[in-house]
């Protein structure tokens, strides 16, 4: 008897946990095909805030800001990181363990505290350009990719580095045994068997650098708006079906990116062997 | 090929240690010690993955320096294969011929022959991880054979295949040797495959090349204890020298052991198992024979043979007989007769 009571609270309690997760999913998406100006009110459905999104140009410009930044800020962060994770995992130099260390940090730290850093360190630097070279540079696009690259590099290199420490050296020598210079063992060897990491750390890249609010608040400038720095900002002024609808798109865009990883992931399966012994 | 004063060090540790050695045109060389004495790190050497500490690495007569691996005419065969995983076996085969610049031609040409000749040309299309460990295997030899190098280093390339595998492919592998011609450094801690499949034998110790040479030499004239005991069983008998070609025994007992000298010194004599005779304590021995009196303590049997414990003048022998028919055996206790030419005996250096 008990039994049977244990497994339906435990069905139940699985059921409430789902609905707590995807509920508000499910409204958020509901509403965003809502006709009415208050969120809340159900009047009909429509896509008159798709429609609206499209024809506001700061949600378009914001939309671009962020495509620029994610993309340019993950192919920085991808060669960047790919070429931290094989200097760390497959040479030996003075002082590799203090960077291995430090690699990790913008992991680590709060969003807040590498905000401010990233902020200081621009203004100082700016500040020194003026007072060297004369030319005033602000707050923008640059410096929001250059702050998203400095968080990226850390979780690409985690990531390659997986796949590297996986992979058996001898695979390598074994290619320089063949007659292969250092640049041909890499792209014909180790490249091809580390590339599901390195497109698993592009994604990620991908997806944090879409999803960053705290760091790009920071140091963006005028102009320099990314989406999701955009639609807080309409928040505090109060929710109105538009950000349910740019919430909505985010929310897609990013199921797609996990779509992508996890066909990627699959395609890691088929890469066998290649195991350290 | 050869290899001067090569030292390596890995911080205090000294892997190899002032090796001199010098292996032949075509000649299947065997390194052969037990684990951690240095082969790996010998090959290493060879094929340009670790440089020397001290020493050179001369290759067809061109001084090896600092020359990295892809500027070496030897090929290698890892232990764990090393196949590349994203690669097909014709792709893996074809690579080095790929990376020198071959025409696509003449390497789908040569991939095939090379398949041809480990018997593998219909698995071209496969993945290695579809292949048995033995065609893994053979795809790893045919990677390297493809390139025709001056050398073909090997380690312990059978070491992972079971024991029917292994034996049918050291026969496939010495054939493929004398077929092509090209020299083989053959990394072993198996001595009976040593013995099976070498020209010469090179037996290592601790980082140092302890004796070079034939099989039979290496078997049956070992020169130091280490050598006479790691390979093959042995019976190693501390003695007094006696006067020439005489040597003192445990209790006394004196015995003829060709090109000893002087007196008073102390030897080590070498007496293999097999080269040892019994017979009833008054039984007639061939003229010049050494002979022992003693007791049999123990008969251990081996289906093709017998092991004898023999106590003798002081000293325990280990005594190997045929399972021959008509075989007389002795029990343990009973008064026996060893005897043996005295050329069976070896002095070997401690
Ligand atoms: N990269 C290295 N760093 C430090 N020590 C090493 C290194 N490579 C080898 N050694 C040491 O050198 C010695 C010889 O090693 P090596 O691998 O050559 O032995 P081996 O004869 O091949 O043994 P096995 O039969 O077990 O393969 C060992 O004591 C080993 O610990
Ligand atoms: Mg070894």
């Amino acid at each position: 008897m008990t039994g049977r009571w244990i497994s339906r609270l435990l069905g139940l309690h699985s059921w409430a946990v789902y609905v707590f997760f995807y509920a508000p999913i499910a409204v958020l998406v509901f509403l965003s095909f809502n006709d009415n100006r208050l969120v809340t009110v159900w009047t009909g459905a429509s896509l008159r805030w798709y429609r609206e999104m499209l024809e506001n140009d700061q949600v378009l410009s914001a939309i671009r800001n962020s495509l620029i930044v994610a993309g340019v800020s993950t192919i920085v962060s991808v060669v960047l990181g790919t070429a931290a994770a094989l200097g760390l995992e497959r040479f030996r130099w003075r002082g590799r363990r203090i960077f291995d260390g430090l690699l990790y940090l913008p992991i680590i730290i709060p969003d807040v505290t590498m905000a401010v850093m990233m902020l200081l360190f621009f203004v100082q630097v700016f500040g020194l350009v003026e007072l060297a070279f004369g030319p005033k540079i602000g707050l923008g696009l640059a410096t929001i990719s250059l702050s998203h690259v400095a968080f990226n590099i850390s979780f690409v290199a985690v990531v390659v580095r997986a796949r590297l420490a996986g992979l058996d050296p001898a695979l390598e020598e074994a290619a320089a045994d063949l007659y292969a210079d250092r640049r041909q063992a890499f792209l014909h060897v180790t490249l091809p068997l580390i590339m599901p990491g390195v497109l698993g750390g592009a994604l990620l890249a991908l997806t944090l650098s879409l999803d960053d609010v705290v760091i790009t608040s920071f140091v963006s400038g005028p102009g320099s708006t990314t989406l999701p720095v955009y639609v807080f900002g309409l928040v505090k002024r109060g929710v109105t079906p538009l950000i349910n609808a740019v919430s909505t798109v985010m929310l897609v865009a990013s199921m797609l990116l996990v779509f992508v990883s996890l066909i990627f992931q699959r395609g890691d399966g088929k890469v066998p062997q290649g195991t350290r012994q | 090929m050869v290899l001067s004063g090569v030292t390596k060090r890995f911080g205090d540790v000294t892997a190899v240690d002032g090796m001199n050695l010098e292996i032949r045109d075509g000649e299947f060389f065997s390194l052969l010690g037990p684990s951690g004495c240095g082969k790996t790190t010998t090959l290493r050497m060879i094929a340009g993955f670790e440089y020397p500490t001290e020493g050179s690495v001369r290759i067809q007569g061109r001084e090896m320096g600092l020359e990295p691996p892809n500027r070496r005419p030897v090929n290698t065969v890892f232990q764990s294969y090393a196949l590349f995983p994203h690669m097909t076996v014709a792709e893996n085969v074809g690579f080095g011929l790929k990376m020198r610049g071959v025409g696509r031609s003449e390497i789908a040409e040569r991939v095939a022959r090379a398949l041809d000749q480990v018997q593998l040309a219909h698995r071209s299309d496969a993945r290695p991880s579809q292949l048995s460990g033995g065609q893994q295997q053979r795809v790893a030899l045919a990677r390297a054979l493809v390139n025709e190098p001056a050398v073909l280093l090997l380690d312990e390339p059978l070491g992972a295949l079971d024991l029917k595998l292994r034996q049918a492919m050291q026969v496939e592998l010495k054939e493929l040797q004398e077929r092509v011609g090209i020299t083989f450094v053959y990394v072993t801690h198996d001595q009976e495959e040593a013995l099976t499949m070498s020209d010469r034998i090179g037996v290592m110790n601790e980082g140092r090349l302890l004796q070079v040479g034939e099989p039979e030499a290496i078997y049956e004239r070992p020169t130091s204890r280490f050598v006479a005991d790691f390979i093959g069983h042995i019976n190693l008998v501390t003695a007094e020298c006696a006067g020439s070609g005489m040597v003192r025994i445990g209790d006394g007992a004196e015995v003829a052991v060709p090109g000893v000298q002087g007196a008073g010194g102390k030897v080590t004599i070498a007496l293999r198992p097999e080269r040892l005779h019994l017979t009833a304590p008054d039984a007639d021995i061939p003229a010049g024979a050494n002979r022992l009196r003693g007791v049999v303590r123990r008969r251990v049997y081996h289906g093709d043979g017998f092991t004898y414990e023999v106590a003798v003048a002081g000293t325990v022998l280990e005594v190997r007989t045929e399972n021959t028919p008509g075989l007389v055996r002795y029990e343990a206790g009973s008064d026996i007769c060893v005897y043996w030419d005295p050329s069976a005996a070896n002095l070997v250096e401690d």
